[in-house]
């Protein structure tokens, strides 16, 4: 008995007391006024997908992962996503491991509701193979520390995630044509989500016999509030769900009000949420220019001559029709040869390196590798029917291997031509 | 004969300093309290913290914690979170919930025993504290009196924090902090060196503005207090010329 008392929050009457007697003024304990947010910073790992949101003691990981697998047998063109909470015990002392609690199963329906019922998440376009093979994107959301109103803050962790998560590029290929490639980050962009819209969920309290209400409630006005509403809403105007899950009867005008301001903090929040997406996404695109390997010099004179032609403009649209060419044969050859496609192939500044001392060097590392291509590819049309992933990813694997052996590498390896444009002018 | 003190005194220790060689020393008696153990001829540290001297022969290792480690002599500040017919188990930041008998009050017979609620707060001597025993507490002093001990009023409201916060705010010279803000403003506070404080003012904002601002001046060194202190005097006495105006 005494161990479970030691798990719950303590709370003193004075502290009942005071909270409400402190909100008639309209003042809260730590000093915000009724309708303020705490501090909200939002951080990103150093993977795709991944976001660690703060908001005030509140903390939270979101973690976003794709895998492919068999579509429903009633939507067959349409991938599925899922949402996982961990409620970690250090957040809490109150929270179990094991099995999630109540408030996990809550929580969890919350944001998944926001963003499947609104359609935020675009399932079409997560399709591959119509009836065969989708991706199932899983979202994990960790508490890390409970300070208080933990759906706002794992809602947001939650769309910073998959703001931020890419995933591989699949096309069709092979000798027939219906083999599935899983194309590596280094070889093809892997691509973003597609996100129609942000929805931001926002948290009143209704504390008190009058029922006055707080926004973004801390863990101890939350011991002490009689009921709480979560409205989940987007830019746009529009509601994307709303949980009152029993507490104090609240009125018809309260709701309406409430909504009123969830509607303007869920726009101050989708700005935050997009600028720290985009400063992380611009950051994501420096470090690929910067990913050029100094150790072959032929590479390395290949990146001063690209380096003198960024300066001069009027070469721009030059070698803009050069790397459309050779991104025409580049498709051709990959789709031919498989995997084997490197820098070789479709370096566009290839006049600059030796290509024929390249080849031969190259050609001595990628003989084994291809032997493991044959293999695999003669698998492949037996396993075709049950795609596992782990195949495709063991693909992924060895080539991932053959292409850390090849070390030259120019820029234009990390930059896609649509984008060229806007890294010159970056890089100018 | 006085012993000389340690050369790290006052300085932070971690877990494996030597501060004494007692095979330099004569025959002297040290007593050593929390945070050191006699290892043979030396006294090595336990706990990481700042060492600390008292004259004639007192050492001992000051640290500043989140969870409080219940000893003997202790005023603590503790919530009731249930009756028993002979005590009341009451938690203060321990490992293991306290035993008020129900009869440790001033004048407490069978036919007085006072009637708390779950959630009163108190203010209470630790009487004993073994490792592994719920500690035992008392609202009497020594003498039998109720000294400033029992129920803390109804109003005001209690703020956590380490252990550090609360021992530098009962040490004298007083903290910066709290003795700039007691000469602005009126308020009453109550300490517990368990990591608690109960703060209470007429108004709410200066019970919010004094808690906050301790908590927050936590993590300051000394000049950044007075800083600290400074800037929050001058927001306090223009807004309180705001609102005189109106």
């Amino acid at each position: 008995m005494e161990h479970r008392l030691a798990n719950s929050l303590i709370m003193t009457v004075n502290e009942k007391k005071f909270i409400e007697s402190a909100l008639l003024s309209d003042i809260r304990v730590d000093g915000r006024r009724p309708f303020d947010y705490r501090n909200l910073t939002i951080r990103f790992g150093s993977e795709d997908g991944s976001a660690e949101v703060q908001l005030g003691q509140t903390q939270v990981i979101g973690f976003v992962t794709g895998q492919l697998s068999q579509p429903y047998r009633d939507r067959p063109n349409e991938g599925s996503f899922a949402i996982y909470t961990e409620f970690s015990p250090m957040a809490d002392p109150s929270f179990e491991p094991g099995r999630p609690g109540e408030t996990a199963i809550e929580l969890g329906r919350i944001v998944d509701r926001g963003l499947r019922e609104s359609r935020a998440v675009d399932t079409e376009s997560l399709c591959v193979i119509a009836g065969k093979l989708v991706w199932s994107i899983r979202i994990d959301l960790h508490i890390i520390d409970n300070g208080g109103n933990l759906v706002d803050a794992a809602n947001i962790a939650a769309l910073a995630a998959l703001s931020t998560f890419r995933r591989p590029e699949c096309t069709l290929g092979g000798e027939d044509g219906q083999e599935l490639i899983v194309h590596p980050p280094d070889e093809r962009e892997p691509l973003s989500l597609i996100l129609h819209h942000f929805p931001v969920a926002v948290t009143f309290g209704f504390i008190g016999k009058e029922n006055t209400v707080v926004i973004d409630p801390t863990h101890y006005e939350e011991a002490v509030m009689g009921g709480s509403m979560t409205a989940t809403l987007n830019t746009n105007g529009d509601v994307c769900a709303i949980q009152k899950a029993g507490g104090d009867a609240v009125s018809q005008t309260v709701i309406m009000q409430c909504l009123r301001i969830a509607s303007v903090k869920a726009g101050d929040i989708t700005s935050k949420i997009k600028d720290a997406v985009e400063s992380y996404n611009t950051q994501r695109s420096l470090r690929k220019i910067k990913r050029h390997n100094p150790d072959q010099q032929g590479s390395s004179d290949v990146a001063k001559r690209h380096m003198e032609r960024l300066t001069v403009g009027s070469d721009q649209s030059g070698i803009a029709s050069q790397f459309n060419e050779h991104d025409k044969t580049n498709k051709r050859n990959s789709t031919l040869k498989g995997f084997s496609g490197g820098p070789a192939s479709w370096d566009p500044y290839s006049k600059g390196v030796d290509g024929d001392a390249l080849r031969t060097s190259l050609a001595s590392r990628v003989a084994p590798v291809d032997k493991q291509k044959e293999e695999s590819s003669q698998v492949n049309p037996e396993t075709k029917s049950n795609p596992k992933s782990s195949e495709t990813n063991s693909i992924a694997l060895t080539h991932e291997v053959g292409l850390e052996r090849k070390q030259s590498k120019s820029l234009k390896d990390a930059v896609k031509p649509k984008h060229k444009r806007r890294n010159k002018s970056n890089a100018s | 004969m006085e012993a000389k003190p340690s050369n790290l005194v006052d300085q932070l220790v971690v877990p494996g300093d030597v501060i004494l060689d007692l095979s330099n020393m004569a025959n002297q008696t040290l007593k050593l309290s929390g945070g050191l153990r006699q290892d043979g001829d030396s006294i090595c540290v336990m706990k990481a913290g700042k060492l600390r001297f008292m004259k004639p022969n007192k050492y001992w290792v000051e640290s500043s914690q989140k969870r409080y480690v219940p000893s003997a002599g202790d005023n603590v500040l503790g919530v009731v979170v249930d009756t028993k017919p002979e005590n009341f188990l009451v938690d203060i930041k321990g490992p293991a919930l306290a035993f008020l008998p129900v009869l440790s009050f001033e004048g407490g017979t069978r036919r007085n025993i006072p009637k708390f609620e779950v959630g009163t707060l108190l203010y209470v001597s630790v009487v004993s504290a073994n490792p592994g025993m719920n500690p035992e507490l008392s609202c009497m002093d020594v003498n039998g009196k109720a000294a400033e001990y029992g129920v803390l009023k109804e109003e005001g409201y209690m703020f956590e924090s380490s252990t550090g916060l609360a021992r530098s705010l009962l040490s004298s010279p007083p903290h910066p902090v709290l003795e700039g803000l007691g000469k602005k403003l009126s308020f009453e506070i109550a300490v517990g060196i368990n990591g608690r404080f109960w703060v209470n003012a007429l108004q709410s904002s200066t019970v919010i503005l004094v808690g906050n601002a301790i908590q927050k001046s936590e993590s300051l060194s000394l000049v950044q207090q007075k800083i600290y202190l400074e800037k929050l005097l001058k927001s306090i006495h223009s807004r309180g010329c705001k609102t005189s105006d109106q």
